[in-house]
Protein backbone atom coordinates (compact mmCIF):
# COMPACT_ATOMS: atom_id res chain seq x y z
CA UNK A 1 0.00 0.00 0.00
CA UNK A 2 2.95 2.36 1.11
CA UNK A 3 4.34 1.49 -2.27
CA UNK A 4 1.21 2.27 -4.47
CA UNK A 5 0.82 5.69 -2.29
CA UNK A 6 4.44 6.37 -3.06
CA UNK A 7 3.70 5.56 -6.78
CA UNK A 8 0.49 7.47 -6.81
CA UNK A 9 2.41 10.93 -5.54
CA UNK A 10 4.90 10.34 -7.76
CA UNK A 11 2.77 10.32 -10.86
CA UNK A 12 0.90 13.05 -9.14
CA UNK A 13 4.13 15.36 -9.05
CA UNK A 14 4.79 14.34 -12.40
CA UNK A 15 1.51 15.69 -13.54
CA UNK A 16 2.09 18.58 -11.50
CA UNK A 17 5.82 19.64 -13.29
CA UNK A 18 4.11 19.52 -16.34
CA UNK A 19 1.42 22.03 -15.91
CA UNK A 20 3.81 24.31 -13.76
CA UNK A 21 6.32 24.07 -16.35
CA UNK A 22 3.52 25.02 -19.05
CA UNK A 23 2.34 27.70 -16.27
CA UNK A 24 6.11 29.01 -16.39
CA UNK A 25 6.34 29.36 -19.26
CA UNK A 26 2.97 31.14 -20.40
CA UNK A 27 3.72 33.24 -17.53
CA UNK A 28 7.37 34.08 -19.34
CA UNK A 29 5.81 34.72 -22.23
CA UNK A 30 2.98 36.73 -21.15
CA UNK A 31 5.47 38.93 -19.29
CA UNK A 32 8.22 38.80 -22.37
CA UNK A 33 4.96 40.02 -24.17
CA UNK A 34 4.41 42.97 -21.97
CA UNK A 35 7.92 43.92 -21.58
CA UNK A 36 8.42 44.14 -25.69
CA UNK A 37 5.04 46.29 -25.75
CA UNK A 38 6.08 48.66 -23.03
CA UNK A 39 9.40 48.95 -24.73
CA UNK A 40 7.74 49.68 -28.06
CA UNK A 41 5.51 51.99 -26.21
CA UNK A 42 7.92 53.97 -24.45
CA UNK A 43 10.44 53.94 -27.53
CA UNK A 44 6.93 55.89 -29.81
CA UNK A 45 6.84 58.33 -27.00
CA UNK A 46 10.51 58.99 -26.92
CA UNK A 47 10.56 59.36 -30.70
CA UNK A 48 7.83 62.17 -30.68
CA UNK A 49 8.95 63.73 -28.02
CA UNK A 50 12.60 63.41 -30.38
CA UNK A 51 10.74 64.82 -33.01
CA UNK A 52 9.93 68.02 -31.74
CA UNK A 53 13.31 68.65 -29.70
CA UNK A 54 15.80 70.09 -32.10
CA UNK A 55 18.82 69.02 -29.89
CA UNK A 56 18.21 65.44 -31.05
CA UNK A 57 18.14 66.00 -34.38
CA UNK A 58 22.06 65.92 -35.03
CA UNK A 59 22.12 62.50 -33.24
CA UNK A 60 19.12 61.41 -35.62
CA UNK A 61 21.27 62.55 -38.49
CA UNK A 62 24.24 60.51 -37.26
CA UNK A 63 22.74 57.48 -37.62
CA UNK A 64 20.80 58.44 -40.86
CA UNK A 65 24.31 58.71 -42.17
CA UNK A 66 25.67 55.57 -40.49
CA UNK A 67 22.32 53.35 -41.24
CA UNK A 68 21.48 54.61 -44.59
CA UNK A 69 24.55 55.59 -47.27
CA UNK A 70 26.32 52.49 -46.76
CA UNK A 71 23.04 50.49 -47.31
CA UNK A 72 22.72 52.15 -50.63
CA UNK A 73 24.85 49.85 -52.65
CA UNK A 74 23.34 46.65 -51.43
CA UNK A 75 19.67 48.06 -51.64
CA UNK A 76 20.30 48.82 -55.50
CA UNK A 77 21.91 44.97 -56.19
CA UNK A 78 19.09 43.59 -54.50
CA UNK A 79 16.49 45.68 -56.64
CA UNK A 80 18.55 45.19 -59.27
CA UNK A 81 18.42 41.11 -59.33
CA UNK A 82 14.89 41.22 -58.35
CA UNK A 83 13.87 43.44 -61.75
CA UNK A 84 16.25 40.62 -63.93
CA UNK A 85 14.98 37.37 -62.43
CA UNK A 86 11.47 38.23 -62.59
CA UNK A 87 12.08 39.44 -66.48
CA UNK A 88 13.76 35.84 -67.12
CA UNK A 89 11.23 33.68 -65.58
CA UNK A 90 7.95 35.86 -66.60
CA UNK A 91 9.37 36.07 -70.05
CA UNK A 92 9.35 31.91 -70.68
CA UNK A 93 5.97 31.71 -69.25
CA UNK A 94 4.50 35.11 -70.76
CA UNK A 95 5.95 34.13 -74.30
CA UNK A 96 3.78 30.81 -74.68
CA UNK A 97 1.26 32.31 -74.34
CA UNK A 98 1.74 35.54 -76.47
CA UNK A 99 1.49 37.96 -74.63
CA UNK A 100 5.08 39.48 -73.98
CA UNK A 101 4.63 42.74 -74.39
CA UNK A 102 3.06 42.74 -71.50
CA UNK A 103 6.54 41.58 -68.99
CA UNK A 104 6.83 45.26 -68.53
CA UNK A 105 3.34 45.37 -66.44
CA UNK A 106 4.10 42.50 -64.78
CA UNK A 107 7.98 42.97 -63.58
CA UNK A 108 7.37 47.12 -62.67
CA UNK A 109 3.76 46.37 -60.87
CA UNK A 110 6.36 43.26 -58.72
CA UNK A 111 9.05 45.35 -57.99
CA UNK A 112 7.20 48.18 -57.16
CA UNK A 113 3.95 46.97 -55.00
CA UNK A 114 5.31 43.58 -53.31
CA UNK A 115 9.29 42.59 -54.33
CA UNK A 116 11.35 45.73 -53.97
CA UNK A 117 9.54 47.11 -51.07
CA UNK A 118 10.10 43.42 -49.11
CA UNK A 119 13.09 42.73 -50.19
CA UNK A 120 14.62 45.73 -49.62
CA UNK A 121 13.40 45.92 -45.73
CA UNK A 122 14.66 42.53 -45.44
CA UNK A 123 17.83 43.48 -46.81
CA UNK A 124 17.43 46.10 -43.88
CA UNK A 125 16.70 43.93 -41.58
CA UNK A 126 19.82 42.23 -41.53
CA UNK A 127 22.50 45.10 -42.24
CA UNK A 128 20.86 47.44 -40.03
CA UNK A 129 18.99 45.30 -38.10
CA UNK A 130 22.02 43.50 -37.33
CA UNK A 131 24.18 46.30 -36.15
CA UNK A 132 21.56 47.77 -34.38
CA UNK A 133 21.19 44.92 -32.23
CA UNK A 134 25.08 44.05 -32.02
CA UNK A 135 25.82 47.46 -31.08
CA UNK A 136 23.08 48.20 -28.42
CA UNK A 137 23.41 44.28 -27.46
CA UNK A 138 27.15 44.77 -26.78
CA UNK A 139 26.63 48.37 -24.81
CA UNK A 140 24.16 46.24 -22.91
CA UNK A 141 26.39 43.88 -21.25
CA UNK A 142 29.35 46.26 -21.04
CA UNK A 143 26.92 48.00 -18.73
CA UNK A 144 27.17 51.30 -21.05
CA UNK A 145 23.17 51.56 -21.15
CA UNK A 146 23.06 51.25 -17.13
CA UNK A 147 25.94 53.95 -17.32
CA UNK A 148 23.71 55.86 -19.41
CA UNK A 149 20.99 55.59 -16.95
CA UNK A 150 23.05 56.32 -13.88
CA UNK A 151 23.79 59.68 -15.06
CA UNK A 152 20.25 60.38 -15.20
CA UNK A 153 19.56 60.23 -19.01
CA UNK A 154 16.47 57.99 -20.16
CA UNK A 155 18.39 55.27 -22.51
CA UNK A 156 15.40 54.79 -24.68
CA UNK A 157 15.41 58.32 -25.55
CA UNK A 158 19.15 58.62 -26.00
CA UNK A 159 19.94 55.32 -27.97
CA UNK A 160 16.46 53.83 -29.03
CA UNK A 161 14.27 56.80 -30.24
CA UNK A 162 17.61 58.45 -33.24
CA UNK A 163 17.44 54.89 -34.62
CA UNK A 164 14.07 54.36 -34.64
CA UNK A 165 13.36 57.59 -36.26
CA UNK A 166 16.24 57.01 -38.71
CA UNK A 167 14.77 53.53 -39.72
CA UNK A 168 11.68 54.79 -39.77
CA UNK A 169 12.60 57.87 -42.64
CA UNK A 170 14.94 56.04 -44.57
CA UNK A 171 13.61 52.30 -45.40
CA UNK A 172 10.90 54.36 -47.59
CA UNK A 173 13.96 56.10 -49.18
CA UNK A 174 15.94 52.58 -49.62
CA UNK A 175 12.75 51.55 -50.96
CA UNK A 176 12.82 53.90 -53.58
CA UNK A 177 16.22 53.03 -54.60
CA UNK A 178 15.52 49.43 -54.83
CA UNK A 179 12.02 50.02 -56.62
CA UNK A 180 14.20 52.11 -59.36
CA UNK A 181 17.20 49.64 -60.02
CA UNK A 182 14.66 47.29 -59.94
CA UNK A 183 12.85 48.57 -63.33
CA UNK A 184 16.17 49.32 -64.72
CA UNK A 185 17.12 45.49 -64.18
CA UNK A 186 13.87 44.58 -65.69
CA UNK A 187 14.17 46.56 -68.40
CA UNK A 188 17.28 46.26 -69.57
CA UNK A 189 16.80 41.90 -69.33
CA UNK A 190 13.90 42.59 -71.36
CA UNK A 191 14.56 45.00 -73.84
CA UNK A 192 18.27 44.87 -74.78
CA UNK A 193 18.71 41.26 -73.95
CA UNK A 194 15.03 39.30 -74.64
CA UNK A 195 13.87 41.71 -77.51
CA UNK A 196 10.93 43.27 -77.04
CA UNK A 197 9.96 46.18 -77.99
CA UNK A 198 10.93 49.06 -76.03
CA UNK A 199 8.31 51.40 -76.48
CA UNK A 200 5.53 48.69 -75.89
CA UNK A 201 7.08 48.06 -73.04
CA UNK A 202 7.16 51.36 -71.11
CA UNK A 203 3.53 51.78 -72.82
CA UNK A 204 2.07 48.85 -71.53
CA UNK A 205 3.93 49.42 -67.74
CA UNK A 206 2.89 52.76 -67.81
CA UNK A 207 -0.98 52.02 -68.20
CA UNK A 208 -0.38 49.23 -65.43
CA UNK A 209 1.11 50.55 -62.70
CA UNK A 210 -0.27 53.51 -61.16
CA UNK A 211 0.95 56.22 -58.98
CA UNK A 212 -1.25 54.26 -56.14
CA UNK A 213 1.12 51.31 -56.43
CA UNK A 214 4.16 53.33 -56.24
CA UNK A 215 3.07 54.84 -52.74
CA UNK A 216 1.88 52.15 -51.15
CA UNK A 217 4.86 50.38 -51.64
CA UNK A 218 6.80 52.88 -50.47
CA UNK A 219 4.31 53.44 -47.42
CA UNK A 220 4.94 50.17 -46.87
CA UNK A 221 8.78 51.23 -45.38
CA UNK A 222 7.65 53.26 -42.83
CA UNK A 223 6.22 50.51 -41.53
CA UNK A 224 9.04 48.13 -41.85
CA UNK A 225 11.39 50.97 -40.66
CA UNK A 226 9.75 50.69 -37.72
CA UNK A 227 9.25 47.10 -37.68
CA UNK A 228 13.16 46.76 -37.92
CA UNK A 229 13.93 48.90 -35.73
CA UNK A 230 11.77 48.15 -32.81
CA UNK A 231 12.96 44.39 -33.03
CA UNK A 232 16.19 45.17 -33.55
CA UNK A 233 16.54 47.25 -30.58
CA UNK A 234 13.95 45.23 -28.03
CA UNK A 235 16.60 42.82 -28.68
CA UNK A 236 19.70 44.26 -27.93
CA UNK A 237 18.37 46.00 -24.94
CA UNK A 238 17.29 42.35 -23.61
CA UNK A 239 20.31 40.44 -24.63
CA UNK A 240 21.63 37.96 -22.11
CA UNK A 241 25.05 38.51 -21.07
CA UNK A 242 28.23 37.96 -23.04
CA UNK A 243 29.67 37.22 -26.72
CA UNK A 244 27.14 34.49 -27.15
CA UNK A 245 24.21 36.42 -25.58
CA UNK A 246 25.00 39.44 -28.24
CA UNK A 247 24.93 36.51 -31.11
CA UNK A 248 21.58 34.64 -30.09
CA UNK A 249 20.20 38.53 -29.99
CA UNK A 250 21.15 39.46 -33.42
CA UNK A 251 19.96 35.90 -34.86
CA UNK A 252 16.76 36.01 -32.87
CA UNK A 253 16.13 39.74 -33.77
CA UNK A 254 16.69 39.45 -37.23
CA UNK A 255 14.03 36.11 -37.19
CA UNK A 256 11.54 37.91 -35.36
CA UNK A 257 12.14 41.47 -37.98
CA UNK A 258 11.89 39.02 -40.61
CA UNK A 259 8.52 37.53 -39.70
CA UNK A 260 7.29 40.93 -38.97
CA UNK A 261 7.62 42.23 -42.25
CA UNK A 262 5.97 39.33 -43.93
CA UNK A 263 3.27 39.57 -41.61
CA UNK A 264 3.31 43.63 -41.82
CA UNK A 265 3.05 43.05 -45.34
CA UNK A 266 0.59 40.43 -45.16
CA UNK A 267 -2.07 42.78 -43.57
CA UNK A 268 -1.23 46.12 -45.20
CA UNK A 269 -1.66 44.25 -48.34
CA UNK A 270 -4.84 43.69 -47.03
CA UNK A 271 -6.04 47.38 -45.16
CA UNK A 272 -4.06 49.02 -48.71
CA UNK A 273 -6.67 46.91 -51.08
CA UNK A 274 -9.67 47.70 -48.89
CA UNK A 275 -8.33 51.80 -49.05
CA UNK A 276 -8.07 51.50 -52.74
CA UNK A 277 -11.54 49.88 -53.36
CA UNK A 278 -13.09 52.50 -51.00
CA UNK A 279 -11.64 55.85 -53.30
CA UNK A 280 -11.79 54.00 -56.14
CA UNK A 281 -15.57 54.79 -57.63
CA UNK A 282 -14.30 58.55 -56.69
CA UNK A 283 -11.80 58.23 -58.89
CA UNK A 284 -13.45 57.18 -61.45
CA UNK A 285 -16.07 59.75 -60.88
CA UNK A 286 -13.58 62.67 -61.34
CA UNK B 1 25.98 63.71 18.20
CA UNK B 2 24.46 62.24 15.35
CA UNK B 3 25.97 63.36 12.19
CA UNK B 4 23.64 64.04 9.08
CA UNK B 5 22.56 60.69 7.08
CA UNK B 6 21.95 61.52 3.28
CA UNK B 7 21.24 57.90 2.15
CA UNK B 8 19.07 55.53 4.20
CA UNK B 9 18.40 51.76 3.64
CA UNK B 10 15.20 50.94 5.24
CA UNK B 11 15.65 46.88 5.55
CA UNK B 12 16.50 46.39 2.02
CA UNK B 13 16.01 43.00 0.78
CA UNK B 14 16.79 41.85 -2.51
CA UNK B 15 15.77 38.00 -4.28
CA UNK B 16 17.07 36.92 -7.51
CA UNK B 17 14.55 33.94 -7.96
CA UNK B 18 14.82 31.87 -5.18
CA UNK B 19 18.30 33.22 -3.98
CA UNK B 20 18.18 35.83 -1.09
CA UNK B 21 21.31 37.81 -1.98
CA UNK B 22 20.39 41.05 0.58
CA UNK B 23 18.88 40.40 3.53
CA UNK B 24 17.15 43.11 5.67
CA UNK B 25 19.85 45.52 5.41
CA UNK B 26 19.75 48.48 7.54
CA UNK B 27 21.99 51.18 7.30
CA UNK B 28 22.64 55.32 7.50
CA UNK B 29 25.28 57.05 4.85
CA UNK B 30 26.76 60.21 6.64
CA UNK B 31 27.11 63.15 4.69
CA UNK B 32 30.89 64.39 3.74
CA UNK B 33 32.06 60.69 4.85
CA UNK B 34 33.40 57.64 2.75
CA UNK B 35 31.88 54.65 4.16
CA UNK B 36 33.82 51.48 2.72
CA UNK B 37 31.43 48.28 2.29
CA UNK B 38 33.96 44.87 2.04
CA UNK B 39 32.91 41.40 1.24
CA UNK B 40 33.76 38.19 -0.81
CA UNK B 41 33.18 38.61 -4.28
CA UNK B 42 30.21 37.51 -4.48
CA UNK B 43 28.30 38.65 -1.75
CA UNK B 44 25.93 41.09 -3.11
CA UNK B 45 28.44 44.26 -2.66
CA UNK B 46 27.34 45.33 -6.46
CA UNK B 47 24.20 44.68 -5.68
CA UNK B 48 23.54 46.69 -2.50
CA UNK B 49 25.63 49.67 -4.53
CA UNK B 50 23.17 49.17 -7.53
CA UNK B 51 19.72 49.84 -5.04
CA UNK B 52 21.60 53.16 -3.55
CA UNK B 53 21.12 54.62 -7.12
CA UNK B 54 18.27 52.96 -8.12
CA UNK B 55 19.58 51.08 -10.56
CA UNK B 56 17.94 47.50 -9.44
CA UNK B 57 14.60 47.79 -7.22
CA UNK B 58 14.81 46.16 -4.11
CA UNK B 59 12.04 42.95 -3.33
CA UNK B 60 11.54 44.87 0.04
CA UNK B 61 12.41 47.47 2.22
CA UNK B 62 13.14 51.16 1.13
CA UNK B 63 15.48 53.60 0.07
CA UNK B 64 16.03 57.12 1.27
CA UNK B 65 17.92 60.23 -0.53
CA UNK B 66 17.77 63.40 1.77
CA UNK B 67 14.72 61.69 3.73
CA UNK B 68 12.91 61.80 0.42
CA UNK B 69 11.73 57.51 -0.45
CA UNK B 70 13.42 56.83 -3.95
CA UNK B 71 13.55 53.79 -4.57
CA UNK B 72 9.39 53.81 -5.30
CA UNK B 73 10.11 56.91 -8.08
CA UNK B 74 9.68 55.78 -11.62
CA UNK B 75 12.46 56.34 -13.96
CA UNK B 76 11.60 60.07 -15.17
CA UNK B 77 11.15 61.40 -11.64
CA UNK B 78 14.93 59.40 -10.99
CA UNK B 79 16.78 61.17 -13.42
CA UNK B 80 17.32 64.06 -11.17
CA UNK B 81 18.05 62.05 -7.98
CA UNK B 82 20.45 60.46 -10.00
CA UNK B 83 22.23 63.95 -11.53
CA UNK B 84 23.07 64.27 -7.64
CA UNK B 85 25.11 60.90 -7.87
CA UNK B 86 28.08 59.51 -9.26
CA UNK B 87 28.27 56.08 -9.99
CA UNK B 88 31.47 54.72 -10.57
CA UNK B 89 31.12 50.99 -12.29
CA UNK B 90 33.21 48.30 -11.56
CA UNK B 91 34.20 47.87 -15.38
CA UNK B 92 34.17 51.57 -15.69
CA UNK B 93 31.56 51.29 -18.92
CA UNK B 94 32.87 54.21 -20.76
CA UNK B 95 31.43 54.54 -24.05
CA UNK B 96 33.55 52.65 -26.31
CA UNK B 97 32.07 54.71 -29.31
CA UNK B 98 33.04 58.25 -27.85
CA UNK B 99 36.35 59.84 -27.30
CA UNK B 100 36.91 60.55 -23.30
CA UNK B 101 36.11 63.95 -23.96
CA UNK B 102 32.43 62.91 -25.00
CA UNK B 103 32.68 60.41 -22.80
CA UNK B 104 33.18 63.06 -19.96
CA UNK B 105 31.64 65.94 -21.42
CA UNK B 106 28.35 63.69 -21.93
CA UNK B 107 26.34 64.13 -18.31
CA UNK B 108 27.08 67.68 -19.16
CA UNK B 109 25.58 68.08 -22.22
CA UNK B 110 22.23 65.79 -21.02
CA UNK B 111 21.79 68.14 -17.91
CA UNK B 112 22.90 71.26 -18.12
CA UNK B 113 22.30 74.38 -20.12
CA UNK B 114 26.23 74.40 -20.93
CA UNK B 115 26.17 74.79 -24.92
CA UNK B 116 29.44 76.43 -26.12
CA UNK B 117 32.14 74.10 -27.06
CA UNK B 118 34.56 76.00 -25.61
CA UNK B 119 33.15 76.14 -22.10
CA UNK B 120 32.72 72.27 -22.14
CA UNK B 121 36.28 71.31 -23.22
CA UNK B 122 37.39 73.66 -20.05
CA UNK B 123 35.10 71.79 -17.86
CA UNK B 124 36.34 68.66 -19.28
CA UNK B 125 39.93 69.27 -18.67
CA UNK B 126 39.15 70.39 -14.98
CA UNK B 127 38.03 67.11 -14.26
CA UNK B 128 40.59 65.28 -16.43
CA UNK B 129 43.23 66.82 -14.52
CA UNK B 130 41.80 66.41 -11.22
CA UNK B 131 42.33 62.38 -12.24
CA UNK B 132 45.24 63.00 -13.92
CA UNK B 133 44.19 62.33 -17.49
CA UNK B 134 43.91 65.52 -19.21
CA UNK B 135 45.45 65.27 -22.38
CA UNK B 136 44.14 62.47 -23.39
CA UNK B 137 40.88 63.97 -24.68
CA UNK B 138 40.65 62.96 -27.58
CA UNK B 139 41.81 59.08 -27.07
CA UNK B 140 39.20 56.09 -27.55
CA UNK B 141 38.53 54.32 -24.42
CA UNK B 142 39.96 50.99 -26.14
CA UNK B 143 43.51 52.64 -26.38
CA UNK B 144 43.33 53.29 -23.03
CA UNK B 145 45.30 51.07 -19.77
CA UNK B 146 42.60 49.50 -16.81
CA UNK B 147 43.36 52.45 -14.71
CA UNK B 148 43.16 55.01 -16.75
CA UNK B 149 39.74 53.89 -17.99
CA UNK B 150 38.80 53.90 -14.11
CA UNK B 151 40.07 57.49 -13.97
CA UNK B 152 38.21 58.58 -16.70
CA UNK B 153 35.25 57.12 -15.90
CA UNK B 154 35.70 58.87 -12.68
CA UNK B 155 36.11 62.08 -14.26
CA UNK B 156 32.93 61.32 -15.77
CA UNK B 157 30.80 60.52 -12.26
CA UNK B 158 32.12 64.01 -10.94
CA UNK B 159 31.90 65.30 -14.02
CA UNK B 160 27.89 67.49 -12.58
CA UNK B 161 29.62 67.79 -9.34
CA UNK B 162 27.47 64.91 -7.46
CA UNK B 163 26.77 65.10 -3.79
CA UNK B 164 27.75 61.48 -3.57
CA UNK B 165 30.00 59.00 -5.58
CA UNK B 166 29.63 55.55 -5.61
CA UNK B 167 32.49 53.40 -6.45
CA UNK B 168 31.91 49.85 -7.22
CA UNK B 169 35.21 48.27 -6.60
CA UNK B 170 37.49 51.11 -8.35
CA UNK B 171 40.93 49.48 -7.46
CA UNK B 172 40.05 45.82 -8.33
CA UNK B 173 42.46 44.34 -11.15
CA UNK B 174 44.31 47.24 -10.64
CA UNK B 175 48.98 46.86 -9.31
CA UNK B 176 49.35 48.06 -6.30
CA UNK B 177 50.69 51.44 -7.24
CA UNK B 178 47.74 52.59 -9.60
CA UNK B 179 44.94 51.33 -6.89
CA UNK B 180 47.35 53.67 -4.59
CA UNK B 181 46.92 56.17 -6.82
CA UNK B 182 43.01 55.42 -7.01
CA UNK B 183 43.28 55.43 -3.43
CA UNK B 184 44.75 58.89 -3.26
CA UNK B 185 42.27 60.06 -5.75
CA UNK B 186 39.18 59.17 -3.55
CA UNK B 187 40.68 60.78 -0.72
CA UNK B 188 41.39 63.76 -2.69
CA UNK B 189 37.59 64.45 -4.39
CA UNK B 190 36.08 63.75 -0.93
CA UNK B 191 38.59 66.48 0.69
CA UNK B 192 38.38 68.56 -2.33
CA UNK B 193 35.17 68.78 -3.27
CA UNK B 194 33.15 67.53 0.31
CA UNK B 195 31.50 64.84 -1.19
CA UNK B 196 30.38 61.64 0.56
CA UNK B 197 31.63 58.35 -0.89
CA UNK B 198 30.59 54.53 -0.69
CA UNK B 199 33.22 52.53 -2.07
CA UNK B 200 32.51 48.66 -2.15
CA UNK B 201 35.43 46.41 -2.55
CA UNK B 202 37.03 43.36 -1.26
CA UNK B 203 40.65 45.17 -1.14
CA UNK B 204 41.12 45.42 2.62
CA UNK B 205 43.97 47.29 2.54
CA UNK B 206 42.15 50.05 0.57
CA UNK B 207 39.77 49.81 2.33
CA UNK B 208 41.42 50.76 5.58
CA UNK B 209 43.25 53.70 3.95
CA UNK B 210 40.56 55.69 2.46
CA UNK B 211 37.28 54.86 4.78
CA UNK B 212 35.90 56.55 7.72
CA UNK B 213 33.77 53.76 8.34
CA UNK B 214 34.04 49.93 7.41
CA UNK B 215 30.78 48.07 6.71
CA UNK B 216 31.61 44.00 6.30
CA UNK B 217 28.70 42.44 4.19
CA UNK B 218 28.08 38.38 4.79
CA UNK B 219 25.34 36.24 3.79
CA UNK B 220 23.27 39.27 2.69
CA UNK B 221 23.65 40.44 6.35
CA UNK B 222 25.78 43.02 8.00
CA UNK B 223 28.36 41.32 9.71
CA UNK B 224 30.50 44.17 11.38
CA UNK B 225 30.08 47.86 11.34
CA UNK B 226 32.87 50.54 12.68
CA UNK B 227 36.22 51.51 12.04
CA UNK B 228 39.63 49.85 10.66
CA UNK B 229 39.99 49.07 14.16
CA UNK B 230 36.98 47.51 14.73
CA UNK B 231 37.70 45.57 11.65
CA UNK B 232 41.26 44.54 12.89
CA UNK B 233 40.19 43.66 16.41
CA UNK B 234 36.88 41.47 15.72
CA UNK B 235 37.04 38.05 16.86
CA UNK B 236 34.45 37.05 14.17
CA UNK B 237 36.03 33.94 12.08
CA UNK B 238 35.07 34.62 9.26
CA UNK B 239 36.35 38.37 9.26
CA UNK B 240 39.57 37.11 10.22
CA UNK B 241 39.77 34.99 7.41
CA UNK B 242 38.90 37.89 5.35
CA UNK B 243 41.62 40.42 6.57
CA UNK B 244 44.08 37.15 6.20
CA UNK B 245 42.94 36.76 2.74
CA UNK B 246 42.14 32.76 4.50
CA UNK B 247 40.57 30.05 2.98
CA UNK B 248 38.33 28.31 5.51
CA UNK B 249 38.64 24.56 6.89
CA UNK B 250 35.24 23.79 4.41
CA UNK B 251 36.27 25.33 1.53
CA UNK B 252 39.83 23.62 1.47
CA UNK B 253 38.25 20.00 1.84
CA UNK B 254 36.15 20.77 -0.82
CA UNK B 255 38.92 21.19 -3.07
CA UNK B 256 41.17 18.13 -1.40
CA UNK B 257 38.46 15.57 -2.58
CA UNK B 258 38.23 17.53 -5.63
CA UNK B 259 42.22 16.42 -6.59
CA UNK B 260 41.56 12.89 -5.01
CA UNK B 261 39.04 12.58 -7.16
CA UNK B 262 41.04 12.87 -10.65
CA UNK B 263 43.70 10.83 -8.92
CA UNK B 264 42.09 7.99 -9.02
CA UNK B 265 40.48 8.41 -12.12
CA UNK B 266 44.06 8.67 -13.31
CA UNK B 267 45.13 5.27 -11.57
CA UNK B 268 42.05 3.67 -14.08
N1 LIG C 1 20.76 40.35 -12.39
C1 LIG C 1 21.00 39.29 -11.62
N2 LIG C 1 20.25 38.18 -11.74
C2 LIG C 1 20.48 37.10 -10.97
N3 LIG C 1 21.42 37.03 -10.02
C3 LIG C 1 22.21 38.10 -9.84
C4 LIG C 1 22.04 39.29 -10.63
N4 LIG C 1 22.96 40.20 -10.23
C5 LIG C 1 23.66 39.60 -9.24
N5 LIG C 1 23.22 38.35 -8.99
C6 LIG C 1 23.74 37.43 -7.98
O1 LIG C 1 23.90 38.15 -6.80
C7 LIG C 1 25.08 37.76 -6.14
C8 LIG C 1 25.90 38.96 -5.77
O2 LIG C 1 26.42 39.55 -6.92
P1 LIG C 1 27.33 40.85 -6.85
O3 LIG C 1 26.60 41.90 -6.11
O4 LIG C 1 27.71 41.17 -8.24
O5 LIG C 1 28.60 40.37 -6.04
P2 LIG C 1 29.89 41.23 -5.65
O6 LIG C 1 29.87 41.32 -4.18
O7 LIG C 1 31.06 40.44 -6.12
O8 LIG C 1 29.78 42.55 -6.32
C9 LIG C 1 25.79 36.79 -7.05
O9 LIG C 1 25.62 35.50 -6.53
C10 LIG C 1 25.10 36.93 -8.37
O10 LIG C 1 25.01 35.67 -8.99
MG1 LIG D 1 30.84 43.43 -7.84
Amino acid sequence: MDRELMAQTKNHNHGNTIVQDLGAATVKTIGNCGRFSRFQADSLVASVAACLRPETYPLIWNQMLAIGVKSVPVVMITGAFVGMVLAIEAFGQLSGLGFEEHLGVLINLSVVKELGPVLAAIMLAGRVGGALTAELGTMNVTEQILAVRSMGTDPIRYLVAPRLLACLLLTPILIVYADFLGVIGGYLISVPYLGINGRAYWALSASGVELWDITAGIAKGFFFGAAIAGVSCYKGFHCKEGAQGVGEACTEGFVGSFILILAIDFFLIVILKAIYESIWPIKLLL
Amino acid sequence: MQNEGIIELKGLTKRFGEIVVLNDISLTFEKGKTTVIIGPSGCGKTVLIKHIIVLLRPSGGEVYFHNQRIDNLDEKELGKVRTQMGFLFQSGALFDSMTVLENVAFPVRQHTQIKDPDKIDELVKMKLTLVGMDGFQNYYPARLSGGQRKRVALARAIALNPEVILYDEPTTGLDPIRADIINELILKTQKALGITSIVVTHDMGSACKIGDRIIMLHNGKVLVDGNADTIKNSTLPEVQRFIKGEVSEKDLEGLQVSFEDIKIDDKK
